[in-house]
């Protein structure tokens, strides 16, 4: 219904609005603002474009423009879980593409992306800055070292069941 | 003025400015060095490379961009080493990997004609022959010039990207953009509209839009200053897309008083195809609006008006001239001077309102005479008696080093758009800018202080800031004592406005008027914008007297970046009062109607345009000629002028187009528009410029002041055997007072600002620059009574505002048919207290009526209007574009409608749900 979506959108409006008015920090930029929205609800919705376009007195071309540059933002909605397998030089050369192959294929995804049920996030990782322990993959921002692919699966799978 | 500094390029001595790059004083020497991103009058970006140069200073030598790296005295530059070819030509082939690039690394293009399109040798997504820029694609003669190493084929990877076709104006294929970002700073440091952005980063950034949404609602003007800048085929013109210009024409805009130098693209059929602000134009900087950047092109219409009708038993009959002219002479016949009238084109030239007002009081006898746009006469007469000039004071560009700009009840960013590109320019830099409006427009969003006084009390308010001046001591006592009079009389006149009275009649709390004053009267240079929009008709007068006297006591007039600038409608409203041609003209100058002419002493003079029309529906007046180009005859500011016409007993229409207005007539002349004629145009700033011929009328069309001419001529007056439009100017040059140093050949290598008052002056950049030598120069300062808005004729007003973006309120463009809509709920804003009258609640689905019960405005309700009795919507400027680029009209910008005030009726609509699709 159309009054729901518009109470939705209010309510993801205000809950922008709250993480941008709770800055900690003296200097607030553009970025500062989006990461903000960012670490409130996990994505920047349209409404994060348009609220940090007006707390910045920007316009939201502008405020895309930034976004738009990192590739850590993202504009939909993450899964559930967040699972992140690095790719870099050392996981590399320790083994990470079977690892990568192992959770694509558990997760049913052929690149980055939501699960269809979006239980879970793949990510790829270009050095999740602990070579020593690779290969390495993170869930949730938990780093977990010296995989196996075997493993990787068992903890991919675990998080489309939980 | 430090010294210019000496350098050589490629061996060739060569002097710049301080602070110029060595492009630029490449550019000036007219020496050439390649390049892609720079644009002149932007600010160097250096981001594309091409115009990488050796530089040598001392023992070192580097490699650096020319555009970014400044000039210094013994500079060695050479754009020709073997390095330095090599590395430009590896940047240019890495651009070419994304830019179709067959025809451009073509060995026979030099051979390959327009319409020679090859059929193998290129494939077709290659191909310039299909790009819209093609034979005018600076991209193309940039890469030609560093001459390609064709030995090796280069790869293409087309981005394969959407091309953007819904958005009014122009079409965006970004598979052509070579991202130099020119558009986008355009946009950001010329125009401060931010509507197009840099996205994405490394191999694929790109330009686009926040979410990659349309034009229309991302804040974009339409003003088209990306088009021009653009040196790809990636931005153009929708219009005329695929047509080449056979030969440029340097013409002036003739939609606004702005007065913008255009270059009009003309084919080789004769059909004017596009226009591009000049950059050599004084007024704009190579700026222009959506209106003259696309409400060119009726000169083309196929429907134009072509020969001289006569009406017969009620039809239209084709005659030749001197038919129509007969007609003519015997319908005004000896009409008495009080009973006939002659309405002049607000696009006329000098030239035609000059024989326009002598025909009407010469021949006619009457000094009913006027421009159809000439609303605001008494803002004109009280600015020509206390400033000599009813022109702005200070010139346009003045604008970007205001350190305060006050913008009273006028709406620049739409009704003259390029005025307010230095004003935003001033407001980045920090400028104060203080809005004086009830509407919400596009520059609220600029503005330190958004004051909102009831409708008509305008300048009471203005008023009120001066007594606070004065008050607190803050005047400019040294140039009131050393250039102004009547101090002493305005601080006596001052102590009947109280503040709690001024507070209590504006309904503006006494704290900030006095906030406002304060910095007003504290950040100088400060200059004043100001309309009439939101101000009766009797209140005119009084605005802008007290707009002159705040001016004048904080010491803004005569100072650069200082001044007052009024806010008139018409194109040529200024030349046309110049040229006499108002009724208002001061008695007894060689331009009125001398008394006794006629052996009777001539009529009063009527008040201006308005009073024209209300003569004719009452009657008094029963004939008249209309010059009816650009005349909105519908609902405009003239109310329904087309039924004061239906009215009259005799009626000429010169026009360019059939409309309501030549239905009425008995006689249709056929008008020539500006492509057809050369005339000159004085503008806001007091420049006159000149509009030149494109092409010579294909049928019968005369312009406006050969139509006079040849009337008078049949009706057997004297002193009308012109030559040409230069004869006529040579005339008014000697006739009206600031114009005698001008002419026609003079105008030809750019504009000057009146008074000119000799062949060797340079005209007058700004006005009262110079202290005046006795008390007779003095610039009067002039007590005001205080006195009030008359009675408002209905309980409620709409106060119509219009912004470019309204990123809270979610707007949503579809697509039917051909066309774009724009679907949005409109929030209708009403007073607390009028809501509790109506018993309306927050979010109800209200409707605005005017008195013939046409819906205004509909939405819902919000509770939020700063004032009792004013209701206000805010709508989107992209309804506008997409109104203007949807008319079925020929020549809309006539017809595009402004925001004044209006009463209205606020009723309860039943379902908002039917009403919230708009914007068709
Ligand atoms: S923009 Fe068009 S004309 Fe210019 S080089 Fe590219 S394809 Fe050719
Ligand atoms: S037309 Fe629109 S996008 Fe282009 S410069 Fe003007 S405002 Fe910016
Ligand atoms: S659209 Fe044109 S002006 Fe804009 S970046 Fe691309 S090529 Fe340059
Ligand atoms: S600002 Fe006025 S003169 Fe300039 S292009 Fe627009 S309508 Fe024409
Ligand atoms: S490369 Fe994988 S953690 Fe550093
Ligand atoms: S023109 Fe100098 S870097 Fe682009």
């Amino acid at each position: 219904m159309a009054t729901t979506k518009a109470e939705l959108g209010d309510s993801i409006r205000e809950r922008v609005r709250c993480a941008l008015k709770q800055q900690p920090q003296p200097t607030v930029t553009v970025l500062s603002s989006l990461l903000a929205v960012q670490d409130a609800i996990h994505y920047l919705p349209d409404e994060a474009i348009e609220e940090t376009a007006g707390f910045c007195k920007a316009s939201v071309n502008e405020v895309w423009s930034v976004a738009s540059f990192y590739t850590n933002f993202r504009f939909t909605p993450p899964g559930a879980h967040v699972i992140e397998v690095c790719w870099g030089p050392s996981c590399h050369l320790a083994g990470a593409q079977g690892v990568l192959a192992a959770v694509q294929q558990e997760l049913n995804l052929f690149r980055e992306g939501e699960t269809d049920d979006r239980r879970a996030t793949l990510r790829y990782n270009t050095c999740l800055g602990a070579c020593a322990l690779a290969p390495v993959i993170s869930i949730d921002h938990h780093l977990k070292g010296r995989i196996t692919a075997g493993d990787a699966k068992d903890l991919a799978g675990g998080l489309l069941v939980d | 003025m430090p010294d210019n500094i000496s350098f050589t390029i490629d061996g060739q001595e060569v002097t710049g400015k301080p602070g110029q790059t060595v492009l630029q004083a490449a550019m000036d020497s007219g020496l050439y060095i390649p390049y892609l991103c720079y644009f002149p009058k932007m600010k160097p970006y250096g981001a594309c490379r091409a115009c990488v140069v050796q530089t040598e200073m001392g023992e070192r030598k580097s490699i650096v961009a020319s555009c970014t790296t400044p000039i210094a005295p013994g500079l060695v530059v050479d754009s020709k080493t073997e390095q330095v070819t090599d590395l430009r030509r590896g940047i240019i082939e890495l651009l070419m990997a994304e830019h179709p690039h067959g025809c451009l690394t073509c060995h026979r293009v030099e051979l390959c004609g327009p319409q020679d399109i090859c059929q193998r040798h290129v494939s077709v997504t290659d191909r310039c022959t299909i790009c819209p820029k093609n034979e005018r694609c600076e991209l193309k003669d940039t890469v030609r010039s560093v001459e390609l190493d064709l030995r090796t084929p280069l790869n293409y990877h087309r981005r394969n990207l959407p091309i953007h076709t819904d958005d009014p104006f122009y079409d965006r294929d970004y598979n052509l953009c070579i991202v130099c970002a020119r558009c986008v700073r355009v946009c950001e440091e010329v125009r401060f509209d931010n509507a197009i952005t840099l996205t994405n980063r490394s191999g694929v950034a790109l330009v686009g839009t926040s979410r990659g949404e349309s034009l229309l609602e991302s804040g974009c003007e339409f003003c088209g200053a990306c088009i021009d800048v653009c040196p790809t085929g990636a931005l153009v013109e929708r219009d005329y897309k695929w047509e080449k210009a056979a030969r440029q024409v340097t013409t002036i805009c003739t939609n606004c008083p702005v007065g913008c130098q255009m270059v009009a693209e003309v084919n080789r059929f004769n059909k004017v195809v596009r226009f591009i602000g000049d950059l050599a134009g004084e007024s704009n900087n190579g700026q222009a609006c959506w209106k003259g950047k696309f409400a060119y092109d009726y000169p083309n219409h196929k429907s134009r008006l072509k020969y001289p009708y006569v009406r017969e038993g009620g039809i239209l009959k084709r005659v030749t001239w001197e038919q129509a002219l007969d007609r003519i002479a015997a319908g005004f016949g000896d009409r008495d001077g009080s009973k006939v009238a002659v309405i002049a084109s607000p696009r006329g030239s000098n030239e035609d309102n000059y024989v326009a007002q002598k025909f009407a009081r010469s021949v006619l006898k009457t000094d009913n005479v006027d421009t159809a746009l000439n609303l605001t006469p008494r803002v004109a007469s009280t600015l020509q008696k206390r400033f000599g000039s009813a022109g702005s004071t200070n010139p346009i560009w003045d604008l970007e080093g205001s350190k305060c700009v006050m913008v009273v009840s006028g709406n620049p960013t739409e009704e003259q758009n390029v005025l307010a590109v230095p004003l935003k320019k001033a407001a980045r830099a920090g400028a104060h800018v203080i809005v004086i409006d009830p509407r919400e427009t596009e520059l609220t969003r600029y503005a330190s202080d958004w004051i909102r006084p009831k409708p008509g009390t305008e300048h009471i308010l203005l008023v009120g800031m001066a007594r606070t001046i004065i008050d607190e001591a803050l005047e400019h006592k040294e140039y009131v004592s050393s250039r102004c009079s009547g101090i002493d009389e305005l601080k006596r006149s001052l102590w009947k406005f109280d503040l709690s009275a001024v507070s209590r009649v504006t309904g503006v709390e006494d704290t900030i008027i006095r906030e406002v004053a304060r910095n007003f009267a504290k950040k100088a240079p400060a200059s004043i914008l100001f309309g009439v929009d939101t101000v009766p008709v009797d209140l005119h007068g009084a605005l802008t007297d007290a707009i002159l006297n705040l001016s004048l006591i904080t010491g803004n007039v005569g100072v650069k970046s200082g001044g007052v600038f009024p806010l008139y409608a018409g194109a040529n409203t200024l030349g046309s009062l110049d040229a006499g041609c108002s009724p208002m003209a001061e008695r007894g100058t060689d331009l009125t109607v001398e008394p006794g002419l006629n052996g009777a002493t001539p009529p009063p003079m009527r008040d201006g345009v308005a009073d024209l029309f209300a003569g004719m529906r009452s009657g008094e007046i029963e004939a008249a000629i209309v010059m009816a180009d650009g005349m909105n005859p519908g609902a405009g500011p003239l109310g329904d002028a087309a039924s004061a016409l239906r009215s009259l007993d005799f009626l000429v229409v010169s026009a360019v187009f059939d409309d309501e207005v030549t239905a009425a007539a008995d006689v249709v002349l056929p008008a020539s528009t500006y492509t057809e004629q050369t005339g000159t145009l004085t503008n806001l700033e007091r420049r006159v410029q000149l509009i030149r011929t494109a092409w010579t009328p294909r049928n019968e069309e005369r312009s406006g002041w050969q139509t006079f001419a040849s009337l008078a001529r049949r009706m057997e007056a004297e002193g009308f055997d012109f030559q040409d439009s230069g004869g006529v100017f040579e005339e008014l040059a000697s006739v009206v007072p600031g114009y005698a140093g001008l002419s026609h050949d003079r105008l030809e290598a750019g504009g000057i600002q009146t008074p000119c008052p000799s062949s060797d002056s340079p005209g007058a950049a700004m006005l009262h620059a110079e202290e005046p030598d006795d008390d007779a120069g003095r610039l009067a300062i002039v007590p005001l009574p205080f006195i009030g808005a008359a009675a408002p004729s209905s309980d409620l007003v709409l106060a119509p505002g219009r912004v470019l973006s309204q990123p809270d309120k979610p707007v949503q463009v579809t697509r039917r048919g051909d066309m774009n809509y724009l679907h949005r709920v409109e929030v209708v804003k009403v007073h607390e207290e009028d809501a509790k009258a109506m018993s309306l609640m927050e979010g109800d689905a209200v409707e605005a009526l005017d008195d013939h019960g046409s819906r205004l405005a509909v939405g819902v309700a919000s509770l939020g209007s700063p004032q009792p009795g004013l209701i206000s919507v805010t709508t989107l400027f992209a309804e506008v574009a997409l109104g203007m680029h949807d008319a079925d009209s020929p020549d809309p910008s006539p017809r595009i409608p402004g925001l004044p005030l209006q009463p209205v009726r606020l009723v309860k609509a039943a379902d908002l749900a039917a009403y919230a699709v708009s914007s068709d």
